[in-house]
């Protein structure tokens, strides 16, 4: 099977279009922590100057809160909110609830699109982004620590929500392991250094202003999907696989054959699939896994989107062994990712917030299957597109010119 | 969690010695985690069995097809089908969703309560110098009380036949 020269372009293209989105947020990161000095009061204020049992870096950056009943200051008599802090949102537990019954209903009718209204929910719906942004300049550490408490957040509800699916999908043996090692490398790779490199120095007004921008790249694709460009593509695909399966009387006795790893070298390696040879550059692959981990580990979300379509267009493999190889990559890199945010920058965690997150994951998942059908997909697509590109469009003017351009 | 507080602080009452009832209490807790989890995921599947079983079907039938194709060495076909099959398999894959949601709730509502509870227990790792902290702990318990749970539930009323269904399921990639 030729791989063609146009899937790979797009594929390359791609990549370097992430490549240079990573190195800009990690520059940004590195820009405002030099910038941190000047935005220190020069008047003494009366610090909180205890840690109010709150643990890991979280305790630190309050300590050193001013203290107060003001916005930026934190009153440690006022009663526990969200992460533990006082006076911080408490976050209803039927809020929250029902905004993951939301975000489950996506996941089983729409899809992915439930991990970017998961990350709505932590930012604007629990109100924790406006909290985040009140100690901008009087506690800097903290609004850091808080903005990576945030995307760990959406990383383990996104992330872990896909656990086991993944786990179990690695069992049909369908792991193209060449492949896998290689994107497993740089994935890991990429879910390290992003901690370590962004962890404590992003700013809740960047996150916001790049979650604005991944989000609406995504409304774009939907919305592509839904031209009549995309839909001929679509369409076209669907005529072909239906007239193939007419052409093809179906076969019982196929018998699965599996992969076989055939050379193993440093610029290209191989397998066979069904008889046929596909090869690819383990380093493309690696610097795939990288970019992707990367993006995936400073927005936090899951990235199975984003490997998939990657590999199918770089290595031209079936999507059963490329989804199967990126789910691999897509474990190990969460499971990075969220060890790197809670040892190395040591984000504080609000569990039951997770938990009570989950409950309405599974309750919503169960919701969706029995009323997808009274909503037609194409209207489903619509409004997923208006809310991308509104939601895109509020973070990024927030994040990055401190303005709502659309009323949030 | 402060309603369940006298409860599960029981499991950590056991012997009367501290680093024994945290070891004993906290794997205790961990399997009751995979209990719970293991039977909120069984009345999830129930409940979605219907419409995962017409995903899995598209799946499988698109899978079939891309051998096939593969097999016969038609190029236009196999990448139509493969386009196809990324659909089918994304909305699967996201359905799963709500399994793993189902399982791992109750970890996080153990978390929490462990956070209030043991933050500042650090636990020496012999020899390493390292310390692990209640997270990484209770996730080495979780494990442990996973692989326990896994060799007996065949033999647990209710989780027997469900154990016989997911076992099914699981040739088909379904769960």
């Amino acid at each position: 099977m030729q791989k063609t020269s146009k899937f790979q372009r797009r594929a390359f293209l791609a990549l370097a279009l992430a490549l240079v989105f990573s190195l800009v947020a990690v520059g940004a990161a590195f820009g405002q922590a030099k910038e941190q000095p000047k935005e220190q009061p020069k008047e003494q204020v009366k610090l909180v100057g205890d840690k109010l049992g709150l643990p890991g870096k979280l305790g630190e950056a309050v300590a050193k809160t001013p203290a107060g009943k003001g916005p930026g200051q934190i009153d440690p008599s006022a009663p526990r909110g969200a992460f533990g802090i006082p006076g911080a949102p408490d976050i209803s537990w039927i809020l929250a609830l029902c905004w993951a019954l939301w975000v489950g209903w996506i996941f089983s009718t729409v899809g992915a699109f439930g991990g970017i209204m998961a990350g709505v929910g932590h930012i604007t719906v629990y109100g924790l982004g406006d909290y985040a942004k009140t100690f901008a300049k009087t506690s800097p550490a903290l609004n850091k620590t808080l903005t990576d408490s945030i995307r760990t957040s959406n990383q383990f509800l996104v992330g872990l929500s896909g656990l086991i699916s993944t786990i179990n999908y690695l069992r049909t043996k369908r792991l193209a392991w060449p492949l896998g090692i290689a994107l497993a490398l740089g994935s890991i790779a990429g879910a390290v250094f992003i901690p370590i490199l962004t962890g404590g120095k992003i700013s809740f007004r960047q996150y916001q202003g790049w979650f604005g921008v991944f989000v609406f790249v995504v409304g774009a694709v939907l919305l592509y999907e839904l031209t009549p460009r995309g839909q001929a593509g679509k369409k076209a695909a669907k005529q072909a696989a239906q007239a193939f399966e007419k052409a093809v009387k179906e076969k019982k006795d196929v018998t699965a054959q599996g992969i076989r790893v055939g050379r193993f070298g440093l610029t290209r390696m191989t397998f066979t699939f069904f008889g046929v040879e596909f090869s690819f550059n383990p380093i493309w692959a690696f610097v795939g896994g990288l970019v992707i981990a990367a993006i995936s580990s400073f927005i936090g979300v899951g990235g199975g989107f984003l490997y998939v379509p990657y590999l199918t267009s770089l290595v031209g493999a079936p999507m059963y062994v490329v989804a199967g190889t990126s789910a691999m990559a897509v474990l190990v890199s969460m499971l990075t990712s969220i060890t790197g945010y809670i040892t190395v920058a040591k984000a504080g965690m609000d569990w039951g917030l997770i938990g009570i997150q989950l409950v309405g994951v599974f309750i919503g998942s169960m919701i969706g299957p029995r009323t997808q059908k009274y909503i037609p997909d194409k209207v489903l697509k619509i409004i997923f597109i208006i809310l991308a590109l509104y939601v895109g469009l509020g973070y990024f003017s927030q994040g990055f010119f401190g303005q709502k351009w659309v009323p949030m | 969690m402060q309603i369940l507080d006298p409860i599960l602080i029981l499991f950590y009452r056991l012997t009367g010695h501290p680093l024994v009832d945290y070891y004993l209490g906290t794997f205790l807790l961990a399997l009751l985690t995979v209990l719970v989890g293991e039977l909120t995921i069984s009345i999830v599947f129930r409940i979605n069995k219907a419409h995962l079983d017409k995903l899995n079907a598209r799946v499988e039938k698109m899978k079939r097809l891309s051998e096939e194709a593969l097999n016969l060495g038609d190029e236009k076909a196999y990448r139509a089908i493969n386009k196809e099959g990324n659909d089918a398999f994304g909305h699967l894959f996201f359905n799963k969703f709500g399994l793993s949601a189902a399982s791992l709730w109750p970890i996080f509502f153990a978390l929490a309560w462990m956070q209030e509870r043991f933050a500042e227990i650090a636990l020496p790792i012999p020899w390493i110098g390292w310390e692990i902290n209640y997270f990484f702990f209770f996730l080495l318990c979780y494990i442990l009380a996973r692989i326990f749970f896994g060799r007996i539930k065949r033999h647990l009323p209710y989780f027997k036949s469900m154990h016989r269904m997911l076992v099914a399921y699981d040739h088909k990639g379904v769960i």
